[in-house]
Protein backbone atom coordinates (compact mmCIF):
# COMPACT_ATOMS: atom_id res chain seq x y z
CA UNK A 1 0.00 0.00 0.00
CA UNK A 2 1.15 3.51 -0.83
CA UNK A 3 2.51 5.31 1.84
CA UNK A 4 4.38 8.18 1.88
CA UNK A 5 7.70 8.76 3.80
CA UNK A 6 7.26 11.17 6.42
CA UNK A 7 4.23 9.18 7.34
CA UNK A 8 6.18 6.00 7.43
CA UNK A 9 8.53 7.07 9.83
CA UNK A 10 5.36 8.49 11.87
CA UNK A 11 3.66 4.91 11.63
CA UNK A 12 6.92 3.13 13.18
CA UNK A 13 7.40 5.63 15.79
CA UNK A 14 3.93 4.98 16.86
CA UNK A 15 4.15 0.73 16.77
CA UNK A 16 7.05 1.50 18.79
CA UNK A 17 5.51 3.51 21.66
CA UNK A 18 2.50 1.26 21.52
CA UNK A 19 5.08 -1.45 21.75
CA UNK A 20 6.77 -0.01 24.85
CA UNK A 21 3.19 0.62 26.69
CA UNK A 22 2.56 -3.10 25.88
CA UNK A 23 5.59 -4.29 27.35
CA UNK A 24 5.95 -1.58 30.34
CA UNK A 25 4.02 -3.72 32.97
CA UNK A 26 5.93 -6.87 32.19
CA UNK A 27 9.42 -5.04 32.02
CA UNK A 28 8.68 -3.31 35.71
CA UNK A 29 7.46 -6.71 36.68
CA UNK A 30 10.56 -8.33 35.86
CA UNK A 31 13.01 -5.94 37.20
CA UNK A 32 11.49 -5.45 40.25
CA UNK A 33 11.40 -9.39 40.74
CA UNK A 34 15.30 -9.42 40.73
CA UNK A 35 15.59 -6.61 43.47
CA UNK A 36 15.87 -6.38 47.11
CA UNK A 37 13.29 -5.15 48.78
CA UNK A 38 15.47 -2.28 49.86
CA UNK A 39 15.77 -1.78 45.96
CA UNK A 40 12.40 -1.93 44.90
CA UNK A 41 11.67 0.82 47.16
CA UNK A 42 14.91 3.12 46.92
CA UNK A 43 14.84 2.55 42.95
CA UNK A 44 12.31 3.52 40.31
CA UNK A 45 10.30 0.62 39.00
CA UNK A 46 11.64 0.56 35.37
CA UNK A 47 15.46 0.46 35.89
CA UNK A 48 17.28 -2.62 36.40
CA UNK A 49 18.56 -3.89 39.86
CA UNK A 50 21.69 -2.03 41.47
CA UNK A 51 22.56 -4.84 42.99
CA UNK A 52 20.98 -8.35 41.05
CA UNK A 53 19.22 -10.83 43.69
CA UNK A 54 17.27 -14.56 42.60
CA UNK A 55 16.02 -14.39 46.25
CA UNK A 56 12.50 -13.14 44.94
CA UNK A 57 12.65 -16.05 42.48
CA UNK A 58 13.74 -18.77 45.20
CA UNK A 59 11.09 -17.51 47.43
CA UNK A 60 8.09 -17.49 45.32
CA UNK A 61 9.26 -21.36 44.15
CA UNK A 62 9.24 -22.24 46.93
CA UNK A 63 5.95 -21.04 48.02
CA UNK A 64 4.83 -22.32 44.61
CA UNK A 65 6.25 -25.39 43.50
CA UNK A 66 3.50 -27.87 44.48
CA UNK A 67 0.74 -25.52 42.63
CA UNK A 68 3.01 -25.15 39.68
CA UNK A 69 3.05 -29.30 39.49
CA UNK A 70 -0.70 -29.68 40.13
CA UNK A 71 -1.21 -26.94 37.47
CA UNK A 72 1.24 -29.27 35.21
CA UNK A 73 -0.88 -32.22 35.49
CA UNK A 74 -4.43 -31.72 35.38
CA UNK A 75 -3.42 -28.95 32.37
CA UNK A 76 -1.61 -31.87 30.54
CA UNK A 77 -4.62 -34.72 31.45
CA UNK A 78 -7.68 -32.27 30.60
CA UNK A 79 -5.90 -31.04 27.38
CA UNK A 80 -5.06 -34.41 26.08
CA UNK A 81 -8.61 -35.53 26.94
CA UNK A 82 -10.42 -32.81 25.60
CA UNK A 83 -8.70 -33.13 22.75
CA UNK A 84 -9.49 -37.00 21.70
CA UNK A 85 -12.73 -36.25 22.37
CA UNK A 86 -13.22 -33.03 20.39
CA UNK A 87 -11.15 -35.13 17.46
CA UNK A 88 -14.20 -37.84 17.67
CA UNK A 89 -16.85 -35.44 18.11
CA UNK A 90 -15.69 -32.98 15.15
CA UNK A 91 -15.50 -36.43 13.00
CA UNK A 92 -18.71 -37.28 13.20
CA UNK A 93 -20.19 -34.05 12.38
CA UNK A 94 -18.45 -32.91 9.94
CA UNK A 95 -18.37 -36.58 8.07
CA UNK A 96 -21.01 -38.51 8.93
CA UNK A 97 -24.48 -37.04 7.87
CA UNK A 98 -27.31 -38.04 10.23
CA UNK A 99 -30.70 -36.01 11.02
CA UNK A 100 -29.66 -33.43 13.89
CA UNK A 101 -26.52 -33.00 12.88
CA UNK A 102 -26.02 -28.98 13.40
CA UNK A 103 -29.15 -29.58 15.90
CA UNK A 104 -26.41 -31.28 18.35
CA UNK A 105 -22.96 -28.99 17.11
CA UNK A 106 -25.36 -26.17 17.90
CA UNK A 107 -25.70 -27.88 21.22
CA UNK A 108 -22.44 -28.24 21.89
CA UNK A 109 -21.66 -24.63 20.82
CA UNK A 110 -23.74 -22.43 23.10
CA UNK A 111 -21.57 -24.50 25.79
CA UNK A 112 -18.78 -22.36 24.91
CA UNK A 113 -20.50 -18.49 25.47
CA UNK A 114 -22.44 -19.74 28.78
CA UNK A 115 -21.41 -18.16 31.97
CA UNK A 116 -19.79 -20.30 34.15
CA UNK A 117 -21.32 -18.52 36.98
CA UNK A 118 -24.73 -20.45 35.66
CA UNK A 119 -23.21 -23.78 36.84
CA UNK A 120 -20.98 -22.74 39.70
CA UNK A 121 -23.32 -24.61 42.27
CA UNK A 122 -24.46 -27.16 40.49
CA UNK A 123 -20.70 -28.17 39.88
CA UNK A 124 -19.53 -28.14 43.22
CA UNK A 125 -22.43 -30.43 44.59
CA UNK A 126 -21.42 -32.76 41.69
CA UNK A 127 -17.74 -32.89 42.84
CA UNK A 128 -18.80 -33.05 46.19
CA UNK A 129 -21.20 -36.37 45.79
CA UNK A 130 -18.58 -37.56 43.29
CA UNK A 131 -16.05 -37.18 46.12
CA UNK A 132 -13.75 -35.51 43.64
CA UNK A 133 -13.99 -32.09 45.41
CA UNK A 134 -10.75 -30.33 46.69
CA UNK A 135 -9.04 -33.40 44.19
CA UNK A 136 -6.63 -33.23 40.86
CA UNK A 137 -9.39 -35.53 39.37
CA UNK A 138 -12.32 -33.15 39.89
CA UNK A 139 -10.12 -30.22 37.99
CA UNK A 140 -9.34 -32.71 35.14
CA UNK A 141 -12.92 -33.85 35.48
CA UNK A 142 -13.90 -30.25 35.66
CA UNK A 143 -11.80 -29.31 32.69
CA UNK A 144 -12.19 -32.12 30.01
CA UNK A 145 -16.34 -31.48 30.42
CA UNK A 146 -16.24 -27.65 29.40
CA UNK A 147 -13.20 -28.18 27.30
CA UNK A 148 -15.49 -30.70 24.75
CA UNK A 149 -17.67 -27.55 23.38
CA UNK A 150 -14.31 -25.52 22.05
CA UNK A 151 -12.84 -28.74 20.96
CA UNK A 152 -15.41 -29.98 18.76
CA UNK A 153 -15.48 -26.56 16.97
CA UNK A 154 -11.90 -26.70 16.38
CA UNK A 155 -11.94 -30.16 14.91
CA UNK A 156 -15.08 -29.97 13.38
CA UNK A 157 -13.89 -27.11 11.17
CA UNK A 158 -10.79 -28.33 10.63
CA UNK A 159 -11.98 -31.81 9.55
CA UNK A 160 -14.48 -29.71 7.12
CA UNK A 161 -10.87 -29.08 4.56
CA UNK A 162 -10.94 -32.70 4.11
CA UNK A 163 -12.82 -33.69 0.79
CA UNK A 164 -15.40 -35.60 1.18
CA UNK A 165 -13.94 -37.66 -1.80
CA UNK A 166 -11.10 -39.08 0.39
CA UNK A 167 -13.94 -40.82 2.72
CA UNK A 168 -16.19 -42.00 -0.19
CA UNK A 169 -13.15 -44.06 -1.81
CA UNK A 170 -12.14 -45.52 1.84
CA UNK A 171 -15.99 -46.54 2.20
CA UNK A 172 -16.15 -48.10 -1.63
CA UNK A 173 -12.93 -50.15 0.00
CA UNK A 174 -15.70 -50.90 2.45
CA UNK A 175 -13.70 -48.90 5.62
CA UNK A 176 -16.52 -48.79 8.72
CA UNK A 177 -16.86 -45.36 10.76
CA UNK A 178 -13.28 -46.14 13.20
CA UNK A 179 -11.34 -47.57 9.86
CA UNK A 180 -12.28 -43.97 8.17
CA UNK A 181 -11.24 -42.42 10.94
CA UNK A 182 -7.98 -43.93 11.90
CA UNK A 183 -6.66 -44.08 8.56
CA UNK A 184 -7.98 -41.07 6.90
CA UNK A 185 -8.78 -38.51 9.67
CA UNK A 186 -6.05 -39.29 12.36
CA UNK A 187 -3.13 -39.38 10.19
CA UNK A 188 -4.10 -35.36 8.65
CA UNK A 189 -4.96 -34.39 11.80
CA UNK A 190 -1.99 -33.62 13.33
CA UNK A 191 -2.59 -29.42 12.31
CA UNK A 192 -5.96 -28.90 14.61
CA UNK A 193 -4.51 -31.55 17.10
CA UNK A 194 -1.89 -28.65 17.73
CA UNK A 195 -3.93 -26.04 17.83
CA UNK A 196 -6.66 -27.28 20.49
CA UNK A 197 -3.60 -28.83 22.42
CA UNK A 198 -2.40 -25.53 22.61
CA UNK A 199 -5.33 -23.60 22.90
CA UNK A 200 -6.96 -26.17 25.50
CA UNK A 201 -3.35 -26.11 27.22
CA UNK A 202 -2.83 -22.37 27.86
CA UNK A 203 -6.77 -21.83 28.72
CA UNK A 204 -6.55 -24.64 31.35
CA UNK A 205 -3.39 -23.62 32.90
CA UNK A 206 -4.64 -19.76 33.10
CA UNK A 207 -7.90 -20.77 34.37
CA UNK A 208 -8.63 -18.85 37.85
CA UNK A 209 -12.69 -19.41 38.76
CA UNK A 210 -12.57 -23.07 38.52
CA UNK A 211 -9.46 -23.82 41.04
CA UNK A 212 -10.71 -21.11 43.17
CA UNK A 213 -14.47 -22.59 43.70
CA UNK A 214 -12.89 -26.64 43.59
CA UNK A 215 -9.25 -26.85 45.14
CA UNK A 216 -9.19 -23.73 47.10
CA UNK A 217 -7.16 -24.33 50.21
CA UNK A 218 -6.40 -27.87 49.58
CA UNK A 219 -3.80 -30.55 48.18
CA UNK A 220 -5.07 -29.87 44.76
CA UNK A 221 -4.56 -26.02 44.97
CA UNK A 222 -3.58 -24.78 40.84
CA UNK A 223 -0.73 -22.26 40.46
CA UNK A 224 -3.52 -19.64 39.89
CA UNK A 225 -4.95 -19.57 42.93
CA UNK A 226 -1.61 -20.00 44.55
CA UNK A 227 -0.49 -16.91 42.99
CA UNK A 228 -3.87 -15.22 43.97
CA UNK A 229 -3.11 -16.16 47.49
CA UNK A 230 0.31 -14.69 47.14
CA UNK A 231 -0.78 -11.09 46.44
CA UNK A 232 -2.79 -11.74 49.33
CA UNK A 233 -1.02 -11.60 52.14
CA UNK A 234 1.54 -8.85 53.56
CA UNK A 235 4.59 -11.08 53.90
CA UNK A 236 4.97 -11.53 50.19
CA UNK A 237 6.47 -7.99 48.86
CA UNK A 238 5.93 -6.58 45.59
CA UNK A 239 9.67 -8.68 44.27
CA UNK A 240 8.02 -11.85 45.36
CA UNK A 241 4.62 -11.69 44.19
CA UNK A 242 6.41 -10.83 40.37
CA UNK A 243 8.81 -13.31 40.90
CA UNK A 244 5.95 -15.72 41.51
CA UNK A 245 3.43 -14.06 38.52
CA UNK A 246 6.48 -14.86 36.49
CA UNK A 247 7.38 -18.59 37.19
CA UNK A 248 3.44 -18.59 36.63
CA UNK A 249 3.48 -16.74 33.22
CA UNK A 250 6.94 -18.73 32.07
CA UNK A 251 4.74 -22.52 30.40
CA UNK A 252 2.43 -20.60 28.34
CA UNK A 253 5.33 -17.48 27.36
CA UNK A 254 7.35 -20.56 25.86
CA UNK A 255 3.97 -22.00 24.47
CA UNK A 256 3.02 -18.43 22.88
CA UNK A 257 6.64 -17.90 21.43
CA UNK A 258 6.93 -21.18 20.35
CA UNK A 259 3.69 -22.08 19.11
CA UNK A 260 1.93 -18.62 19.05
CA UNK A 261 0.93 -19.26 15.40
CA UNK A 262 -1.10 -22.12 16.22
CA UNK A 263 -2.77 -19.94 19.47
CA UNK A 264 -3.59 -17.39 17.22
CA UNK A 265 -5.47 -19.75 14.97
CA UNK A 266 -7.48 -20.96 17.83
CA UNK A 267 -8.36 -17.38 18.93
CA UNK A 268 -9.61 -16.92 15.37
CA UNK A 269 -12.09 -19.81 15.81
CA UNK A 270 -14.25 -17.20 17.78
CA UNK A 271 -13.21 -18.47 21.15
CA UNK A 272 -12.59 -16.40 23.88
CA UNK A 273 -11.54 -17.46 27.46
CA UNK A 274 -13.37 -15.54 30.88
CA UNK B 1 -26.59 -44.78 14.12
CA UNK B 2 -22.93 -45.23 14.72
CA UNK B 3 -22.63 -41.48 14.76
CA UNK B 4 -25.42 -41.18 17.64
CA UNK B 5 -23.65 -43.58 19.89
CA UNK B 6 -20.08 -42.06 19.45
CA UNK B 7 -21.38 -38.73 20.43
CA UNK B 8 -23.60 -39.86 22.80
CA UNK B 9 -20.58 -39.56 25.97
CA UNK B 10 -20.31 -36.46 24.80
CA UNK B 11 -23.77 -35.24 24.80
CA UNK B 12 -24.46 -36.98 27.88
CA UNK B 13 -21.59 -34.69 29.39
CA UNK B 14 -21.96 -31.44 28.27
CA UNK B 15 -25.87 -31.89 28.70
CA UNK B 16 -24.88 -32.66 32.74
CA UNK B 17 -22.30 -30.20 32.90
CA UNK B 18 -23.72 -27.51 30.87
CA UNK B 19 -27.95 -27.39 30.29
CA UNK B 20 -28.82 -29.60 33.40
CA UNK B 21 -26.49 -27.65 35.70
CA UNK B 22 -28.11 -24.52 34.33
CA UNK B 23 -31.55 -26.15 35.16
CA UNK B 24 -30.27 -26.81 38.57
CA UNK B 25 -29.00 -23.73 39.00
CA UNK B 26 -32.33 -21.96 38.68
CA UNK B 27 -33.85 -24.74 40.80
CA UNK B 28 -31.63 -23.57 43.83
CA UNK B 29 -32.59 -19.78 42.50
CA UNK B 30 -36.10 -21.12 43.35
CA UNK B 31 -35.47 -22.24 47.18
CA UNK B 32 -34.50 -21.25 50.72
CA UNK B 33 -30.83 -22.78 50.75
CA UNK B 34 -28.65 -20.43 53.06
CA UNK B 35 -25.42 -22.23 55.20
CA UNK B 36 -23.09 -25.20 54.13
CA UNK B 37 -25.36 -28.01 54.08
CA UNK B 38 -27.24 -28.45 50.46
CA UNK B 39 -30.63 -28.55 52.21
CA UNK B 40 -33.36 -26.53 50.41
CA UNK B 41 -36.84 -26.45 49.79
CA UNK B 42 -38.59 -24.37 46.61
CA UNK B 43 -40.09 -21.22 47.82
CA UNK B 44 -40.94 -19.29 44.12
CA UNK B 45 -39.40 -15.51 43.24
CA UNK B 46 -38.60 -14.18 46.48
CA UNK B 47 -34.70 -14.29 45.82
CA UNK B 48 -35.22 -12.54 42.83
CA UNK B 49 -37.62 -9.83 44.70
CA UNK B 50 -34.72 -9.28 46.81
CA UNK B 51 -32.29 -9.11 44.13
CA UNK B 52 -34.50 -5.60 42.69
CA UNK B 53 -33.73 -4.19 46.47
CA UNK B 54 -30.25 -4.99 46.64
CA UNK B 55 -27.84 -2.16 46.20
CA UNK B 56 -24.75 -3.89 45.36
CA UNK B 57 -26.50 -5.46 42.76
CA UNK B 58 -27.76 -2.71 41.20
CA UNK B 59 -23.69 -1.31 41.54
CA UNK B 60 -22.33 -4.19 39.85
CA UNK B 61 -25.12 -4.00 37.05
CA UNK B 62 -24.20 -0.39 36.06
CA UNK B 63 -20.32 -1.46 36.70
CA UNK B 64 -20.94 -4.16 33.86
CA UNK B 65 -22.86 -1.46 32.13
CA UNK B 66 -20.00 0.69 32.19
CA UNK B 67 -17.71 -2.21 30.67
CA UNK B 68 -19.79 -2.74 28.11
CA UNK B 69 -20.20 0.97 27.41
CA UNK B 70 -16.31 1.92 27.82
CA UNK B 71 -14.08 -1.22 27.76
CA UNK B 72 -15.71 -2.76 24.83
CA UNK B 73 -15.54 0.44 22.33
CA UNK B 74 -11.98 1.28 23.67
CA UNK B 75 -10.35 -2.45 23.01
CA UNK B 76 -12.21 -2.06 19.76
CA UNK B 77 -10.93 0.79 18.49
CA UNK B 78 -7.55 0.74 19.73
CA UNK B 79 -7.43 -2.91 18.04
CA UNK B 80 -8.56 -1.27 14.95
CA UNK B 81 -5.76 1.16 14.93
CA UNK B 82 -3.01 -1.25 15.66
CA UNK B 83 -4.24 -3.55 12.81
CA UNK B 84 -4.26 -0.21 10.33
CA UNK B 85 -1.06 0.55 11.34
CA UNK B 86 0.48 -2.79 10.65
CA UNK B 87 -1.83 -3.84 7.95
CA UNK B 88 0.54 -1.44 5.24
CA UNK B 89 3.30 -4.07 5.02
CA UNK B 90 5.56 -2.84 7.87
CA UNK B 91 9.03 -4.42 8.22
CA UNK B 92 9.13 -6.61 11.69
CA UNK B 93 5.46 -6.77 11.79
CA UNK B 94 5.45 -10.31 13.70
CA UNK B 95 7.26 -8.57 16.56
CA UNK B 96 4.98 -6.04 16.91
CA UNK B 97 1.83 -8.33 16.66
CA UNK B 98 3.71 -10.62 19.19
CA UNK B 99 4.11 -8.10 21.47
CA UNK B 100 0.48 -6.57 20.97
CA UNK B 101 -1.16 -10.09 21.46
CA UNK B 102 1.43 -11.42 24.71
CA UNK B 103 -1.18 -10.30 27.54
CA UNK B 104 -3.64 -11.60 26.01
CA UNK B 105 -2.30 -15.04 26.09
CA UNK B 106 -1.93 -15.05 29.78
CA UNK B 107 -3.87 -15.81 32.99
CA UNK B 108 -6.01 -12.60 33.97
CA UNK B 109 -4.08 -13.75 37.44
CA UNK B 110 -0.75 -12.46 35.94
CA UNK B 111 -2.40 -9.36 34.09
CA UNK B 112 -3.95 -8.44 37.38
CA UNK B 113 -1.10 -9.05 39.51
CA UNK B 114 1.24 -6.90 36.81
CA UNK B 115 -1.50 -3.92 36.60
CA UNK B 116 -1.86 -4.28 40.90
CA UNK B 117 1.51 -3.09 40.86
CA UNK B 118 1.53 -0.82 38.24
CA UNK B 119 -1.20 1.37 40.08
CA UNK B 120 0.17 0.79 43.41
CA UNK B 121 0.06 4.17 44.85
CA UNK B 122 2.82 3.98 47.68
CA UNK B 123 5.68 2.32 45.22
CA UNK B 124 4.07 1.33 42.45
CA UNK B 125 5.17 2.24 38.86
CA UNK B 126 2.79 4.90 37.30
CA UNK B 127 3.48 6.78 40.55
CA UNK B 128 6.48 7.00 40.59
CA UNK B 129 7.49 7.54 36.99
CA UNK B 130 4.50 10.58 37.00
CA UNK B 131 6.55 12.15 39.94
CA UNK B 132 10.31 11.36 37.91
CA UNK B 133 8.82 12.96 34.64
CA UNK B 134 7.58 16.36 36.62
CA UNK B 135 3.92 15.24 36.46
CA UNK B 136 3.62 14.21 40.58
CA UNK B 137 0.29 16.89 40.47
CA UNK B 138 -0.78 13.56 38.16
CA UNK B 139 -0.31 10.82 41.03
CA UNK B 140 -3.01 9.22 42.42
CA UNK B 141 -4.42 6.73 44.30
CA UNK B 142 -5.83 4.62 41.32
CA UNK B 143 -7.44 1.28 42.19
CA UNK B 144 -7.82 2.55 45.90
CA UNK B 145 -9.46 5.87 44.70
CA UNK B 146 -13.18 4.53 44.75
CA UNK B 147 -14.53 7.63 42.23
CA UNK B 148 -12.12 6.65 39.22
CA UNK B 149 -11.15 2.74 40.22
CA UNK B 150 -13.46 1.41 37.75
CA UNK B 151 -11.96 3.46 34.51
CA UNK B 152 -8.50 1.68 35.94
CA UNK B 153 -10.17 -1.27 35.46
CA UNK B 154 -10.75 -0.68 32.20
CA UNK B 155 -7.72 0.38 30.93
CA UNK B 156 -6.02 -2.28 32.07
CA UNK B 157 -8.42 -4.69 30.24
CA UNK B 158 -8.39 -2.73 27.04
CA UNK B 159 -4.50 -3.20 26.92
CA UNK B 160 -4.91 -7.31 27.61
CA UNK B 161 -7.73 -7.40 24.76
CA UNK B 162 -6.38 -4.65 22.33
CA UNK B 163 -4.14 -7.64 20.77
CA UNK B 164 -7.07 -9.86 20.25
CA UNK B 165 -9.01 -7.63 18.58
CA UNK B 166 -5.89 -6.53 16.52
CA UNK B 167 -5.49 -9.59 15.33
CA UNK B 168 -9.02 -10.02 14.46
CA UNK B 169 -9.12 -6.67 12.48
CA UNK B 170 -5.53 -7.53 11.00
CA UNK B 171 -7.36 -11.15 9.40
CA UNK B 172 -10.66 -8.94 8.07
CA UNK B 173 -8.22 -6.47 6.07
CA UNK B 174 -5.43 -9.03 4.61
CA UNK B 175 -8.85 -11.16 3.63
CA UNK B 176 -10.28 -8.14 1.20
CA UNK B 177 -9.26 -8.76 -2.09
CA UNK B 178 -6.43 -7.01 -3.99
CA UNK B 179 -7.77 -6.17 -6.87
CA UNK B 180 -10.82 -4.01 -4.89
CA UNK B 181 -7.86 -1.98 -2.62
CA UNK B 182 -6.28 -1.18 -5.97
CA UNK B 183 -9.21 -0.27 -8.13
CA UNK B 184 -9.92 2.24 -4.78
CA UNK B 185 -6.46 4.05 -5.16
CA UNK B 186 -6.64 4.39 -8.86
CA UNK B 187 -9.74 5.66 -7.44
CA UNK B 188 -7.55 8.39 -5.97
CA UNK B 189 -8.41 6.99 -1.75
CA UNK B 190 -5.39 7.23 -0.29
CA UNK B 191 -3.82 6.34 3.27
CA UNK B 192 -5.92 6.29 6.28
CA UNK B 193 -8.57 7.64 3.65
CA UNK B 194 -8.46 4.15 2.01
CA UNK B 195 -8.98 2.61 5.34
CA UNK B 196 -12.35 4.56 6.19
CA UNK B 197 -13.70 4.76 3.35
CA UNK B 198 -13.20 1.83 1.54
CA UNK B 199 -11.47 -1.37 4.02
CA UNK B 200 -13.26 -0.20 7.09
CA UNK B 201 -16.89 -1.07 5.81
CA UNK B 202 -15.75 -4.57 4.80
CA UNK B 203 -14.90 -5.45 8.48
CA UNK B 204 -18.55 -5.70 9.19
CA UNK B 205 -18.40 -9.25 10.22
CA UNK B 206 -14.82 -9.23 12.24
CA UNK B 207 -16.49 -6.51 14.12
CA UNK B 208 -20.00 -7.73 15.11
CA UNK B 209 -18.12 -11.14 15.95
CA UNK B 210 -15.59 -9.26 18.14
CA UNK B 211 -18.43 -6.96 19.62
CA UNK B 212 -20.35 -10.24 20.79
CA UNK B 213 -17.10 -11.84 22.50
CA UNK B 214 -15.84 -8.72 24.16
CA UNK B 215 -19.71 -7.79 25.51
CA UNK B 216 -19.80 -11.28 27.01
CA UNK B 217 -16.51 -11.05 28.56
CA UNK B 218 -17.90 -7.47 30.04
CA UNK B 219 -20.56 -9.04 31.67
CA UNK B 220 -19.00 -12.92 33.05
CA UNK B 221 -15.64 -11.70 33.31
CA UNK B 222 -14.62 -12.51 36.90
CA UNK B 223 -11.04 -13.36 37.91
CA UNK B 224 -9.02 -10.03 36.44
CA UNK B 225 -11.55 -7.53 39.01
CA UNK B 226 -11.47 -10.09 41.89
CA UNK B 227 -7.72 -10.13 41.83
CA UNK B 228 -6.48 -6.32 41.28
CA UNK B 229 -9.47 -4.74 43.20
CA UNK B 230 -11.89 -7.79 45.19
CA UNK B 231 -14.69 -5.63 44.32
CA UNK B 232 -13.44 -2.56 46.08
CA UNK B 233 -12.41 0.17 47.23
CA UNK B 234 -16.14 -0.19 49.00
CA UNK B 235 -18.57 -1.64 46.49
CA UNK B 236 -17.17 0.99 43.51
CA UNK B 237 -15.53 -1.82 40.89
CA UNK B 238 -18.47 -5.05 42.21
CA UNK B 239 -19.95 -7.01 38.64
CA UNK B 240 -22.42 -9.30 39.02
CA UNK B 241 -19.78 -12.61 39.41
CA UNK B 242 -18.11 -11.02 42.01
CA UNK B 243 -21.43 -10.12 43.78
CA UNK B 244 -22.35 -14.12 43.03
CA UNK B 245 -19.57 -15.52 44.26
CA UNK B 246 -19.39 -13.25 47.37
CA UNK B 247 -23.12 -13.78 48.28
CA UNK B 248 -22.47 -17.66 47.25
CA UNK B 249 -19.10 -18.55 48.81
CA UNK B 250 -18.20 -16.05 51.14
CA UNK B 251 -21.40 -15.40 52.80
CA UNK B 252 -23.13 -19.07 51.90
CA UNK B 253 -26.33 -17.38 50.56
CA UNK B 254 -26.48 -20.07 47.57
CA UNK B 255 -30.07 -19.38 46.91
CA UNK B 256 -29.30 -15.62 46.18
CA UNK B 257 -26.22 -16.14 44.41
CA UNK B 258 -28.08 -18.64 42.02
CA UNK B 259 -30.27 -16.20 41.47
CA UNK B 260 -27.60 -13.83 40.44
CA UNK B 261 -26.09 -16.18 37.98
CA UNK B 262 -29.74 -16.76 36.96
CA UNK B 263 -29.93 -13.36 35.74
CA UNK B 264 -26.87 -13.17 34.46
CA UNK B 265 -27.25 -16.36 32.38
CA UNK B 266 -30.43 -14.60 30.82
CA UNK B 267 -28.65 -11.43 29.88
CA UNK B 268 -25.73 -13.20 28.03
CA UNK B 269 -27.92 -15.31 26.60
CA UNK B 270 -29.98 -12.25 25.00
CA UNK B 271 -26.86 -11.74 23.38
CA UNK B 272 -25.31 -14.81 22.21
CA UNK B 273 -28.41 -16.75 21.06
CA UNK B 274 -29.29 -13.74 18.24
CA UNK B 275 -25.54 -14.05 17.50
CA UNK B 276 -25.21 -17.78 16.86
CA UNK B 277 -28.03 -17.66 15.16
CA UNK B 278 -27.54 -15.11 12.52
CA UNK B 279 -24.40 -16.42 11.98
CA UNK B 280 -25.55 -20.18 11.26
CA UNK B 281 -27.78 -18.08 8.72
CA UNK B 282 -25.18 -16.52 7.14
CA UNK B 283 -23.30 -19.53 6.52
CA UNK B 284 -26.47 -21.25 5.20
CA UNK B 285 -26.53 -18.36 2.43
Amino acid sequence: MKFPKPRRILLYILLILFAFAFVLPFWTGFTTSLKTKRDVIYTTPVEPPPSLTLEPWIEAFNIMEKPLFNSLIFTLLATIFSCIIGSINGYVLSKIRFKGSDLVFLFFSIGIFIPYQTVLIPLVLTMSRLRLYNTIEGLILAHTAYGIPICTLLFRNSYKEIPDSLIMAAKTDGAGTWAIYRRILLPLSSAPFVVAGVFQFTSIWNDFLFGLVLARGSEALPASVALANLKGTTTAFWNVQMAGALWYALPVIIVYLILGKYLVKGYMAGAVKG
Amino acid sequence: MTAVLILLPSVLLVGYFVYASIGWNVVVSLSNWEGLEPRYGIVGFPRYAELLNDPVFWISLKNNLLLILLFVPSSILLGLFLAILLDVKVRAEGVFRTVYLLPFALSFVITASLWAWMYDPEVGVLNILLENVGLGFLKSGWVTDSSIAMYCVILALTWQFSGYTMLVFLAGLRSIPESQVMAAEVDGAYGFSLYRRIMIPQLKSSVLAVFVILMVFALKGFDFIYILTGGGPGYSTFVLPLEMFRETFSMTHFAYGAAIATVLFVIVMLIVVPYLYMSSRRREE
